[in-house]
């Protein structure tokens, strides 16, 4: 008895859809019972409350703004964001080290399907942040003062930042195959360009030979556009203009670009 | 073998370990020296304007303390997966001293905070710390750290043993970040809200750093090395039972 090639009536027909979905609801589905969604909540919380309460008399008098809570929300949204693109790195080092990615690529499955999944499932987590985050600025005392064009700006540019973000994590993860070793590894440039950015305290206020790395680094553009998109009561927020805008989303390309095609050559590899 | 020469043995494994894998030792010694200057950028001027002291005295002690409980989480970690590949079951079927093994660990952890202190205060040597108050205050200087720090391991140790996942040791960050945060090494403790200031007082990472300033730069002393010794005792008191039952468990399998 001879097996010839399986007809066709008969053979798997995969949706890339469907794939695509099955492995979205799989990085999602345990986020909400083995205590990620819970941390990336109280993480957020805690930042807030971190930097607002103890810096809101030392830095809140130098900065122009009406308060220091308007000043310093569009910080916490991207150290939130920054938190979901760490757990991205985290679940994307987790299936690196655990072969899966390599099963993927026995299977009759488009290439970028698993990548796709996972990409998504950060944006799941870059939503998540940016509603705790936004619920703990309103808190605070954070509002927006745009127009609704400008307020649905400021969301979307928020998530572009973590698209832009989560490719950085997701790659680092693949990249190093070290879940615990990911989180630390990102700490350095979370904490260190947070501190060093205009997310604080405006650029002046730093010292003189630290001015122009505050100033041009992506953190503090990226800020300043979001610092415009929200808007204040009074005049000081920066107005929304192609000179505050073009940098901050000239950087989120320069991510998106370069770590999508870091991706590539990490995925051809072995 | 006596229990002495078997901990020693089984620190010096630790530490050999710890310092074969360079990724690790050079991510637990830069990531507090970058977050010492960043701290000091960004808050040096302020503080010093509102107390007339340098910021560092805070900050290099809380700097030194973020160094230990940061690591102290990679270590409760890498306990979880000598668990899962067996290792410390082998450990217990050798005919040691049943202590050794924890032993060994929280030993091991206070040489590896010891030598994050030292870097760090020669990073804050650099940005203008010094001490003032004599060779005996140096040196206990070094050591106030790795008293809380230890604790604070066995704290993050004893939940990875009873734990699955590696998540939930990595939680503890949370609780660590709250210390740090309402800390007097993060700013003074006038600047803190009224009703946040008795906790910021008396919290443990308050009494480390205030005791480090008081042996660096001078000031009180006594009173907050004695609260560091109480709140690192009282912690060992209530985590001493259940971490070697934890470690025990492990080491059994069952």
């Amino acid at each position: 008895m001879t097996v010839g090639a399986i007809p066709v009536s008969t053979r798997a027909m995969p949706s890339t859809v469907q794939q695509w979905w099955t492995l979205t609801t799989r990085m999602i589905a345990p986020t909400l019972s083995n205590g990620e969604l819970a941390t990336q909540i109280i993480g957020s919380i805690v930042f807030t409350v971190g930097f607002y309460l103890p810096l809101k008399n030392i830095l809140g008098a130098v900065q122009p703004m009406s308060s220091y809570a308007q000043y310093l929300t569009p910080l916490i949204v991207v150290q939130a964001i920054f938190f979901a693109a760490v757990s991205a790195a985290f679940r994307s080092a987790m299936d690196a080290l655990a072969g899966i990615n390599r099963r993927f690529r026995a299977m009759p499955m488009a290439r970028l399907t698993p990548l796709a999944a996972r990409m998504t499932a950060s944006m799941y987590r870059c939503v998540v942040a940016l509603v705790v985050a936004l619920v703990c600025g309103h808190i605070i005392g954070f509002r927006f003062y745009g127009t609704v064009w400008h307020t649905i700006g400021f969301i979307v540019f928020a998530l572009l930042i973590g698209a832009a973000l989560a490719l950085m994590g997701d790659l680092i993860g693949a990249a190093t195959k070290n879940p615990e070793a990911t989180a630390p590894l990102l700490l350095v440039p979370q904490v260190t360009l947070g501190l060093t950015s205009v997310g604080l305290q405006p650029v002046e206020r730093f010292p003189g030979w630290i001015q122009p790395f505050v100033r041009e680094q992506p953190l503090s553009h990226w800020l300043n556009a979001l610092r415009a998109l929200a808007g204040d009561s009074t005049p000081a927020a920066p107005a929304v203009t192609w000179s505050v805008i073009g940098p901050a989303l000239a950087w989120v390309a320069a991510f998106i670009v370069i770590f999508t095609w870091l991706h590539a050559v990490v995925a051809r590899r072995p | 073998m006596s229990l002495i020469s078997e901990t020693s043995l089984l620190t010096a494994r630790i530490l050999r370990r710890w310092s074969s894998d360079a990724a690790t030792v050079a991510q637990s010694l830069l990531f507090p020296a970058f977050f010492l200057v960043a701290l000091d950028v960004l808050l040096g001027d302020g503080v010093e304007r509102v107390t007339g002291q340098s910021a560092l005295y805070g900050s290099v002690p809380l700097v030194s303390l973020i160094g230990a409980t940061s690591g102290a989480i990679i270590v409760a970690v890498g306990v979880m997966r000598e668990r899962d590949d067996g290792l410390l079951a082998r450990f217990w079927v050798v005919p040691s001293h049943r202590a050794s093994g924890l032993l060994s660990r929280l030993i091991a952890e206070g040489v590896r905070i010891v030598v994050i202190t030292s870097f760090v205060m020669c990073v804050g040597l650099l940005l203008g710390f010094r001490f003032t108050q004599g060779l005996p205050q140096a040196v206990a200087w070094l050591l106030m750290p790795a008293v809380f720090g230890m604790a604070f391991s066995a704290v993050v140790m004893t939940i990875a043993l009873y734990a699955q996942n590696t998540l939930v040791p990595q939680a503890t960050e949370v609780i660590a970040a709250v210390m740090f945060f309402f800390s007097t090494g993060f700013v003074p403790l006038d600047q803190f809200p009224k009703w946040l200031q008795p906790f910021a007082e008396h919290q443990p990472c308050s009494y480390v750093v205030e005791a480090m300033r008081g042996l660096s730069m001078g000031g009180p002393v006594a009173k907050p090395v004695i609260g560091t010794l109480l709140w690192s005792a009282g912690i060992a008191a209530i985590i001493a039972v259940p971490l070697a039952i934890g470690y025990r468990r492990a080491s059994r399998r069952d």
